[in-house]
C-alpha cells in the first residue's frame, strides 16, 4: 500500500508540474490508518497530505460532483468501483472525459473505516472490522474499467460464492414475507440521506425528495414515507447502480440497501440486457433503461 | 449511601415500568439506543456498562416525527380538532453526561427565550432522567473539553458504577427523590467508593474557540474543511443536541394532521425560500452553519457549546469529518488569513 | 419580545377571510378576523404572523391592524402556499398564529423625521409603520416615502401612494419604477439610486428600509453614503421560517433568529452578524 501511495503522489506531482491537472482527487491521511478520508488537492504542495491505504474505501468519483460546474482539469485516483462511478458520471453527462486524468488502482479490497472507528469507539454493539469490507467481499470488478494510467497487479474478483445468493433468498420469500422483511428494515431508516449523498448515481441537481413544489415524498418517519423514499430511490438506480456498495456501508442504521440494488442489477440484465452498468465507457452510450426498444418487456405494466 | 445492586437492576426497571415508560440503553440487532423496557425488549442486552449507545435519548423528548394537531377542511371551513401533546410519564435510565448535557440544551431551546414549546414541555415535565456517571472516556470522547463533567451527568438521579458493590444511587432533584422513594425496596445502605475517572484519550482545546469564530465567518478554512463532507444528515440526526425541525402536513382528502419532523441544516431544502432563493446555496455554507451553530452561535445565545463532545458525528460520518479536527484547526489557524 | 402568551404557540387560531383586494397582478390583500369576530391577538407594526392552509404555513408581516377589528396581510404569489392563498375566496377559514418578531422601533422613532424606503412587496410591512405615523401624526416629524417597483402595475397600494399619503401634512412621496413605460411620467430607476438622487438629509432622521434582499443591500450602502449613522438605518431581514418562535433553527443569521430577534434590525446590530443576508 505504501508503494501505491507513493506512486500516486509521484504521478500526481508530475501532472501538476506539467500543467495537465489543476486539482487532484484522492485521500488525505489522518491520525491513524482508518482516519483516511477523501481529499481534493489544489496544488502540488497539498499532495504532502495525501495518502492511500487499506481504508481508502470511499467512492472517489463522488467528489467529481463537487467540481462538475468548474473548468478545472482533474486528476483522480480510482479503484475498480470508483472507476465505474466515473463511467456513470460520463454517461450521465455530468463531467467531460477530457477534463479527467484517471489513475487506476487495481484494488486488493478495502477495510471499512466506519467499522474500524466503531470498533474502538466504545459504543456497542460492534462488528468485526479486520476483514475486507462487505462491499469488497461482493466485488466483481476490483480493476479499474477506465483509466489513463494503471497502478498495481490485476486483481481477481473478491466475491465469494454465488453473486445473487442473497437476492435469491429474498425472491424465494412469499410476497407477505418479503413485505414484512423490507418493512422492518425500512422502519429503521432515519432519513438522513447518507445513502443518497454517498451514491454516485444520485447525481441529480435537485433530488425529488428535496422538491417541494409539489412535494413528492412525505417527510414523516413512517413506514409509508420511508418505503416511498427507498422504493423511489431504488427505481432510479435500476440499470444505473454501479454496485460500489457505498449506500449500504454508510447507512448509520444498517439497512441492507445493496439487496435492492443487486436485485435491480439482476433484473436490468435479465429484462433489458445483457447489461451491466458502468463497465466501460463509449461516448454517447446510455444506461439500459435510458434506451427504448420495441421488444422491451412490458408484461409488468 | 444508597446502593443499587447490579442483580436488582431488572427488578427495579420492572417496578418503575409499572408507573412509567422506561427507556434503557440496549442493543437491538446492529443498532443500539434507548429503547422502551417492554416484554419484547427485555431479552435484549442491556448496555449500562458500555461507554454509550449509537442513538441518543434525544428522540424520547423530541421524536423524529411528532404529530401536533389534526386538521379538517370542509368547503371553506377549517378546523383543528385535537392537539397531541404527550404527557405520559417516562423514565430514561442510564444517560451519560454528554447526553444529559444535550437534554439540557434541548430544554434551553424549547423552553426558554420567549416561547415555551408546548409539545416539548408536555414530554419534558413528565420525564425523569437517571444519569450514569462515566469514569472511562472512549477514544472519540471529548466532553470535558466542551465543559461537561463526565462524572456528574445533569440528571435527577446519578448512578455511579462501583463495580461489584453495585451502583451508587444519588438523587439530585425533587423528581429524583420521588423516584428514589418509589424504588426504596431495591436500594441498600452501604459505604463504597466511586472509581477515579481515567483521562481522556482525545485532547481538544475549545477555550476561546467560540470567541475566535466570531471573526472567522468568511475564513477560507471553511471551504477546505467542508471538502470531504457529502452533505448528508447523518451527523445531525445522530447528534444528541441537534434539534432543527420542519413542520409538515399529511392530508388524506379533507382531513389530516400537521406534524413536525427532524430536519437537517445539511440539506439544501432546509433554507430554500419560497421565491427560489437560498442563503446557503452550497455545501460549504451549510457545513459552516452547522459547525458555527455547534461551536459559536449556540454559545453566544445560551452560554455554552451545543457540542457535548460525545463523538458520535465522527463515528458515523461517511467521509471521515472529525469535529475535533475542526476545533483544532480553528484554534491553530491565523483568523485573519484570507480576509 | 413578543407578547404572545398562548399556551400552544405552534397551534394556530382559526380566522375568517372577510375581504380580499387585488393590489397588483400578483399581490392580494387578505383581511382576516376571528371566526366569531374580533381578533385572536394584537399585532404591532413590523410584527409577523404565520398564516396557514392545510397545504402549509407561511410567515407574513402584518400590513395593517392598529385599532382595527381585522388584520390585513398583503401577500405576493411566489410559492406553494401563496399560490393557494391567491385562489381562495371571501369566507375561507385560515390558520393564524403569532404575533412574532420584534416589530419596528415605534417608540424609539418618536419625535424624529421618518424616511421610509421600500421596494416591491416590501411596502407591505412598511405600510404598517407608515400608517402608524399618520395615525399618530404629531408624534413624528417630516415623513418621506421612497418607493419603487418593477413596473407601474407592480406598485402596491396605489390609492394611498398617489392620493392619500402625498396629501398628508409635511409628507413627501417619491415613486419610481425600474424601466420606462409609455404612460409613466414619474421617475425611472432603481430605488437605491433614487435615494441617492433625492439625497435626504440625515439630520434627525430614522430610515426604515424594506424590500428584496438585493435592494436592501444597495439601499443601506446609499444611506451610509448620504451620511446616515448605523443607528439611523433600520431594515428588515428575511429567511425561510417554519416555527416562528426561535426553535426550529432555519432562520438564523449568526446567533440571531429572524423570527424571534428580528425581523427588524438596525445597522449597528447587522454589523455584528455574519454577512449571510
Amino acid at each position: 500500500m505504501k508503494a501505491i501511495s507513493d506512486k500516486i503522489k509521484s504521478i500526481a506531482a508530475g501532472l501538476f508540474d506539467s500543467g495537465k491537472i489543476d486539482v487532484f482527487i484522492g485521500w488525505e491521511g489522518g491520525p491513524c490508518d482508518y482516519a483516511i478520508r477523501p481529499y481534493i488537492a489544489r496544488s502540488k504542495a497539498d499532495l504532502e497530505r495525501m495518502a492511500f491505504n487499506e481504508y481508502a474505501i470511499h467512492n472517489s468519483s463522488n467528489y467529481l460532483l463537487k467540481l462538475r460546474d468548474g473548468h478545472e482539469k482533474i486528476g483522480i485516483v480510482v479503484k475498480g468501483c470508483d472507476s465505474r462511478g466515473v463511467v456513470r458520471l460520463l454517461e450521465d453527462n455530468q463531467i467531460k472525459r477530457e477534463r479527467l486524468y484517471i489513475i487506476g488502482v487495481c484494488c486488493p479490497g478495502m477495510k471499512d473505516p466506519l467499522l474500524a472507528i466503531k470498533a474502538q469507539s466504545g459504543l456497542l454493539p460492534q462488528r468485526d472490522c479486520d476483514n475486507l469490507a462487505d462491499k469488497c467481499l461482493n466485488c466483481l470488478v476490483p480493476n479499474p474499467v477506465i483509466f489513463d494510467e494503471l497502478i498495481g497487479e490485476q486483481q481477481p474478483p473478491h466475491m465469494q460464492g454465488e453473486r445473487f445468493a442473497k437476492v435469491a433468498a429474498i425472491e424465494n420469500m412469499s410476497v407477505a414475507e418479503r413485505f414484512q422483511f423490507f418493512e422492518k428494515e425500512f422502519s429503521k431508516c432515519i432519513r438522513c440521506y447518507a445513502c443518497r449523498q454517498a451514491c454516485i448515481a444520485c447525481d441529480c441537481r435537485t433530488c425529488i425528495y428535496d422538491e417541494m413544489r409539489p412535494q413528492w415524498v412525505g417527510r414523516e418517519n413512517s413506514n409509508s414515507d420511508n418505503m416511498m423514499y427507498h422504493l423511489v430511490k431504488a427505481l432510479h438506480m435500476a440499470g444505473r447502480c454501479i454496485e460500489c456498495g457505498e449506500c449500504e456501508r454508510v447507512c448509520p442504521v444498517g439497512i441492507p440497501l445493496m439487496l435492492i440494488n443487486n436485485k435491480l442489477a439482476k433484473d436490468a440484465d435479465r429484462f433489458f440486457g445483457p447489461y451491466e452498468a458502468g463497465l466501460s465507457y463509449v461516448e454517447g452510450q446510455k444506461p439500459a433503461l435510458s434506451v427504448y426498444r420495441e421488444n422491451d418487456p412490458d408484461d409488468f405494466i | 449511601m444508597k446502593i443499587l445492586a447490579k442483580d436488582k437492576v431488572a427488578e427495579l426497571l420492572e417496578k418503575i415500568a409499572q408507573q412509567a415508560e422506561v427507556y434503557v440503553p440496549m442493543a437491538i440487532e446492529q443498532g443500539s439506543g434507548f429503547y422502551p423496557w417492554t416484554e419484547d425488549n427485555k431479552n435484549q442486552p442491556l448496555l449500562l456498562d458500555a461507554l454509550n449507545v449509537y442513538n441518543s435519548p434525544k428522540y424520547i423528548l423530541f421524536p423524529q416525527t411528532e404529530r401536533m394537531y389534526d386538521l379538517k377542511q370542509q368547503g371553506q371551513d377549517l378546523s383543528i380538532d385535537q392537539t397531541h401533546e404527550d404527557s405520559s410519564p417516562r423514565v430514561i435510565f442510564g444517560v451519560r453526561a454528554c447526553d444529559a448535557r444535550a437534554l439540557r440544551s434541548l430544554d434551553d431551546v424549547f423552553l426558554t427565550r420567549g416561547f415555551e414549546d408546548s409539545f416539548y414541555k408536555a414530554r419534558r415535565d413528565n420525564v425523569t432522567v437517571i444519569g450514569n456517571a462515566c469514569y472511562a472516556p472512549g477514544a472519540n470522547c471529548f466532553c470535558e473539553a466542551m465543559g461537561v463533567d463526565l462524572t456528574e451527568p445533569e440528571a435527577d438521579v446519578i448512578l455511579r458504577d462501583a463495580g461489584n458493590d453495585g451502583y451508587i444511587w444519588e438523587s439530585k432533584t425533587e423528581t429524583g427523590d420521588k423516584l428514589t422513594r418509589a424504588v426504596a425496596e431495591f436500594l441498600n445502605d452501604k459505604e463504597t467508593k466511586a472509581p477515579e475517572a481515567k483521562s481522556f484519550q482525545t485532547q481538544v482545546d475549545y477555550d476561546g474557540v467560540a470567541e475566535k469564530l466570531k471573526g472567522m465567518f468568511e475564513h477560507p478554512l471553511w471551504e477546505k474543511m467542508a471538502e470531504p463532507c457529502v452533505n448528508c444528515g447523518a451527523c445531525t440526526y445522530i447528534c444528541p443536541s441537534c434539534h432543527c425541525f420542519d413542520i409538515q402536513v399529511k392530508m388524506w382528502g379533507d382531513s389530516g394532521y400537521r406534524f413536525r419532523c427532524w430536519d437537517s441544516c445539511m440539506y439544501a431544502e432546509y433554507s430554500a425560500e419560497a421565491g427560489g432563493g437560498n442563503p446557503r446555496p452550497s455545501g460549504v455554507e451549510r457545513f459552516r452553519n452547522r459547525f458555527l451553530h455547534k461551536l459559536e452561535f449556540f454559545s453566544e445565545r445560551y452560554g455554552y457549546s451545543l457540542c457535548t463532545g460525545c463523538g458520535r458525528c465522527t463515528i458515523v460520518c461517511p467521509a471521515g469529518v472529525r469535529i475535533t479536527d475542526i476545533i483544532k484547526a480553528i484554534k491553530e489557524v491565523d483568523s485573519s488569513v484570507g480576509l | 419580545m413578543s407578547d404572545c402568551n398562548c399556551e400552544q404557540p405552534l397551534v394556530p387560531h382559526i380566522v375568517e377571510v372577510i375581504d380580499i383586494v387585488e393590489e397588483t397582478p400578483d399581490v392580494k390583500s387578505f383581511y382576516v378576523k376571528s371566526a366569531g369576530g374580533g381578533l385572536p391577538y394584537q399585532v404591532m407594526p413590523g410584527q409577523c404572523s404565520m398564516l396557514s392552509l392545510p397545504v402549509g404555513e407561511g410567515m407574513f408581516s402584518c400590513t395593517w391592524q392598529e385599532g382595527q377589528e381585522y388584520q390585513q396581510y398583503a401577500i405576493k404569489r411566489v410559492g406553494l402556499l401563496t399560490e393557494e392563498l391567491h385562489q381562495i375566496e371571501v369566507g375561507q377559514k385560515l390558520g393564524l398564529r403569532g404575533p412574532y418578531g420584534n416589530g419596528f422601533p415605534i417608540a424609539a422613532s418618536r419625535g424624529k423625521d421618518m424616511l421610509f424606503i421600500a421596494g416591491g412587496i416590501g411596502l407591505a410591512p412598511l405600510r404598517s409603520f407608515i400608517k402608524h405615523c399618520f395615525k399618530n401624526r404629531s408624534d413624528y416629524g417630516k415623513i418621506t416615502i421612497i418607493y419603487g417597483s418593477r413596473s407601474y402595475n407592480d406598485l402596491c397600494f396605489k390609492k394611498e401612494l398617489f392620493e392619500e399619503w402625498p396629501n398628508q401634512p409635511d409628507t413627501e412621496v417619491h415613486v419610481t419604477i425600474d424601466n420606462p413605460e409609455e404612460a409613466w411620467k414619474g421617475h425611472v430607476g432603481f430605488v437605491p439610486a433614487y435615494v441617492e438622487e433625492l439625497a435626504p438629509d440625515p439630520a434627525g432622521k430614522v430610515s426604515v428600509t424594506c424590500g428584496p434582499p438585493i435592494m436592501i443591500k444597495f439601499a443601506l450602502q446609499s444611506l451610509q453614503k448620504l451620511g446616515f449613522e448605523d443607528e439611523q438605518i433600520v431594515t428588515t431581514l428575511e429567511m425561510r421560517m417554519k416555527c416562528g418562535i426561535g426553535k426550529c433553527g432555519r432562520c438564523n443569521i449568526g446567533s440571531q433568529y429572524i423570527c424571534l430577534d428580528g425581523p427588524v434590525f438596525d445597522l449597528t446590530q447587522l454589523k455584528q452578524l455574519p454577512q449571510e443576508w
